[in-house]
């Protein structure tokens, strides 16, 4: 029986896919589509070859880690939602670094990189001392900080760090600050070593050190936290950075390690809502960071895989879109139900 | 011919869904015009009662008769009807709300999207603030009020619904003893318009102050009906408390020691604002139980928490051996030797939803065997030690990876107890530590307690059952009103004058 408990998120998972197929076939027989035709293209599309497959998994490294930010936020009993903002200044960090300064080559990436880590780290700090000091809801905080970034980072690359000569978007990164990417004609790159890397280390700080133990007291119950001596306003400090800190690298992920633009788009058209879609990707991962590997690689799956059930089963994008809304959403629901729950009871 | 009673109750039962027993076939009558003091300790079944009577909850059997017609309600509303209306004991009032909406909610004589007719209201609630004296700023949000006016706020509530019966449960709790003297005011004032007034309390002198009749019970049974004027202390703290004496657990003479634990002049303030505990000194030694008895509410929890670090005092020392510990957080004072089993096990001392090794180190996971360098957590001795947990306290689990929310009550505290006492501590702080269990759990409990002083820890035990702090206190105090009444030896007191101390009446100096 033992098993089966630990098998329970998946089924759930597994029953919630089946629910959101079914509600989107039933959308789209509706709608004069062909459901089995549009699924094998969605499939084939994710999955159907080697090429496909590298696509998918490009997709699935920025919203693994906005998960993140997400995840941390519930485990320490927060509404984190501020990944949005915190991953735009990750880009421009990294745009900031991997475009104008000149370092050697390893040097260059590495530098890029945290760059963009440390820019996201430093936009969640407002929010998180607010909440700290003054107890202001992080919902509404995290929100108001997401609009002055997208302002404030449209504004930095128009004036600060346009192309000359191509006002729609930054310099692009210079070579030496650019992640290889993996295999020709792909664009994966190697940053997605670094997201898996990242996604291990915040599940081994979770999960096997004391300051992560006393984090996810403080969310499970914060008078036991007290009791136990552990400090809240630390964990929910700890929860906030190392959220921006994810949320930037993703920013910059998107940067330095996503052919073939390179650079930021003054529109912010090639990063927006990668903040928002990892709050999805986070519910569907149980809030756990290796869930939410497996669970970006699906979501990137319906991203990508969408594109052809537009083109090989004639549907339209619109509707594929409201299609993968439909599985993401079923997919959120036992998640969201535990964290609504929870919330009720206290 | 109109009955003699306008209520009564008979042969009320009371089985709650999880096998507890509240009543065991109370009988219990009403006239209009009378007070009715209804007096027990916690858990005798006041409450439950007269929940029953507001039809709050159903009655397992026995009947209620209206005017001597038997009556059924389904819920509170029902009972309203009939003009039985309850005030309880924590308010149920909306705080940014000003008084005159909190009276007209859920009367609000309007349609859903019509205006209210706040006009017509205010006059008729102003007529009811005139006929009784009970007078509050209308137009101020609740929130701004003091617990006296908002309990004002409270029973014009309730009295605008048109009661005659009025239950009032322990409404004295939060009130200054000048908001006191007002309350009996307005309660006499009351009785003199022909309405019935129950008035649930554990407090000896106000119950005979303000009471007609006085109806005690103890256990869920009624050991006692008698008219005030008949009433005497020793006579209602034996009816509250029982004569039977509880033998002491079998065990030596306390051989106490070095006090380990010094309490001075200590100030804690409550949640509410008003000071729970007002300037308590003692002293616990090693080797010894020091019990404090007391119906809940007096400050215990509040004296027990500035003890544990979880509330600052506002004023006087706390020592703990020879460390002034006044100030110090809960990992200063678990570094310095305490252990604390808290009154409420879900809130404080467990996580419900970790597991059994997660909550094994609980409040003790920067113990060097636990998390080593940079705070890595050392799972194979996290591991290990959960084992010889459920073994040495035969703690029944699936599993050391189960949360503990699916362990029984009984099992929840083994695992807490056992935590804490394997501390090698030299303070062991326990609040209601067997409140709920079941009989194998508490006796199994009550040993380790036992053990603890044996070997020579200082003990400072907290609790409402008067039972369990005769059986295993070496030194009793009890707590009324944030103060001790009395403190000494157990064997200087009789049952009945703790019981009378429980109830504020001080039996000497």
């Amino acid at each position: 029986m033992r098993w089966l408990r630990a098998l329970r998120p998946i089924l759930e998972s597994l029953s919630a896919i089946i629910v959101g197929l079914i509600v989107g076939s039933i959308l789209m027989v509706f709608f004069k589509y062909q459901p089995l035709k549009a699924y094998a293209a969605l499939f084939k599309g994710a999955f159907g070859s080697t090429g496909d497959i590298l696509e998918t998994l490009a997709f699935s490294v920025p919203i693994m880690l906005t998960a993140i930010t997400f995840a941390l936020g519930v485990r320490t009993g927060l509404f984190n939602i501020g990944a949005e903002g915190q991953m735009y200044l990750g880009a421009i960090g990294a745009v900031a670094v991997a475009g104008l300064l000149h370092l050697p080559p390893v040097i260059h990436v590495l530098a890029a990189t945290l760059a963009g880590m440390v820019a996201g780290a430093l936009w969640s700090v407002i929010p998180a001392l607010l909440k700290v000091w003054r107890g202001v809801h992080e919902v509404i905080s995290t929100i108001m900080f997401n609009w002055i970034a997208y302002h404030f980072s449209i504004y930095l690359a128009i004036y600060f760090l346009a192309q000359p000569g191509r006002a729609e978007r930054t310099v692009p990164a210079l070579p030496t600050a650019r992640y290889p990417v993996l295999v020709e004609g792909s664009t994966l790159t190697a940053v997605i070593f670094v997201a898996w890397a990242f996604c291990l280390f915040v599940y081994f700080y979770l999960w096997g050190t004391r300051a992560g133990y006393e984090l996810r007291l403080v969310g499970e119950n914060p008078h036991a936290a007290r009791y136990a001596g552990a400090s809240a306003k630390k964990a929910i400090l700890i929860s906030f950075l190392l959220g921006g800190v994810a949320a930037g690298l993703a920013g910059a992920s998107q940067i330095i390690g996503r052919p073939p633009a390179w650079s930021l788009y003054a529109t912010l058209g090639n990063v927006s809502s990668l903040g928002f879609d990892g709050i999805g990707v986070a519910l569907i991962g149980r809030n756990h960071p290796l869930g939410g590997i497996l669970a970006a690689i699906l979501y990137g799956a319906l991203a990508h895989g969408g594109r052809y059930m537009e083109y090989q089963a004639g549907v339209d994008s619109e509707m594929v879109r409201a299609i993968n809304g439909i599985i993401i959403v079923a997919l959120s629901i036992p998640e969201l139900w535990a964290i609504i729950k929870r919330s009720i009871k206290r | 011919m109109s009955p003699e009673f306008s209520i009564e109750m008979k042969s009320i039962h009371k089985v709650y869904p999880d096998g507890t027993v509240a009543l065991r076939g109370v009988d219990f009558e009403l006239r209009s015009g009378e007070i009715v003091g209804l007096l027990g300790e916690n858990g005798a079944g006041k409450t439950t009662l007269m929940k029953i009577l507001s039809g709050l909850l159903p009655p397992t059997s026995g009947e209620i008769y209206y005017n001597g017609k038997p009556v059924h309600f389904r819920n509170p509303s029902d009972a309203l009807k009939l003009g039985i209306g309850m005030v309880h004991q924590y308010f149920a009032l909306v705080p940014p709300f000003t008084a005159l909406e909190n009276i007209l909610l859920g009367q609000e004589k309007a349609g859903r999207l019509s205006p209210l007719d706040l006009k017509g209201a205010r006059e008729k609630v102003k007529a009811l603030m005139e006929e009784t004296g009970l007078s509050v700023p209308l137009d101020t949000p609740i929130e701004l009020l003091s617990a006296g006016v908002q309990q004002r706020v409270e029973i014009l509530k309730v009295l605008y619904r048109g009661t005659d019966v009025l239950i009032l449960d322990e409404p004295t709790s939060y009130l200054t003893p000048l908001e006191v003297e007002e309350l009996f005011k307005v309660m006499r004032r009351l009785k003199a318009q022909g309405k019935a007034i129950v008035f649930i309390t554990h407090k000896l002198r106000e119950v005979v102050e303000i009471s007609d009749r006085i109806q005690v019970l103890r256990n869920g049974v009624v050991t006692g009906k008698l008219p005030a004027s008949e009433a005497t202390f020793d006579k209602l703290a034996i009816m509250m408390v029982g004569k039977e004496v509880i033998p002491q657990a079998v065990r030596s003479e306390a051989e106490p020691g070095e006090p380990v634990l010094k309490v001075k002049d200590l100030y804690v303030m409550s949640d509410f604002g008003t000071m729970a505990v007002k300037g308590i000194s003692f002293e616990v030694m090693a080797g010894e139980i020091f019990g404090i008895a007391g119906v809940e509410g007096n400050g215990q929890s509040e004296l027990v928490q500035a003890i544990t670090g979880l509330r600052r005092p506002v004023k006087g020392e706390i020592w703990l051996k020879n460390s002034n510990v006044t100030a110090f957080g809960p990992r200063k004072l678990y570094s310095l030797g305490l252990s604390h089993i808290p009154e409420d096990k879900s809130k404080f001392g467990l996580a419900m939803n970790f597991d059994l090794a997660e909550n094994s180190i609980l409040g003790r996971q920067w113990e060097p065997q636990f998390a080593g360098a940079f705070g890595r957590l050392n799972w194979d001795n996290i591991l290990k030690f959960t084992d010889r947990l459920i073994k040495s306290f035969n703690v029944v689990a699936p599993g050391v990876r189960t949360p503990v929310k699916s362990l029984s009550g009984g099992n929840q505290q083994r695992l807490l107890v056992g935590r804490e006492l394997s501390k090698e501590p030299s303070l062991v702080v326990a609040a209601h530590p067997t409140r709920g269990l079941d009989i194998a759990s508490t006796v199994y409990i009550r040993e380790l307690l036992i053990k603890m002083r044996d070997a020579g820890k200082a003990v400072l035990l907290v609790s409402a059952d008067l039972d369990e702090i005769l059986e295993l206190s070496d030194r009793v105090a009890v707590m009324y009103e944030g103060e001790f009444l009395g403190v000494g030896d157990i064997k200087e007191f009789a049952r009945e004058e703790i019981g009378m101390m429980m109830g504020g009446v001080r039996v000497r100096k």
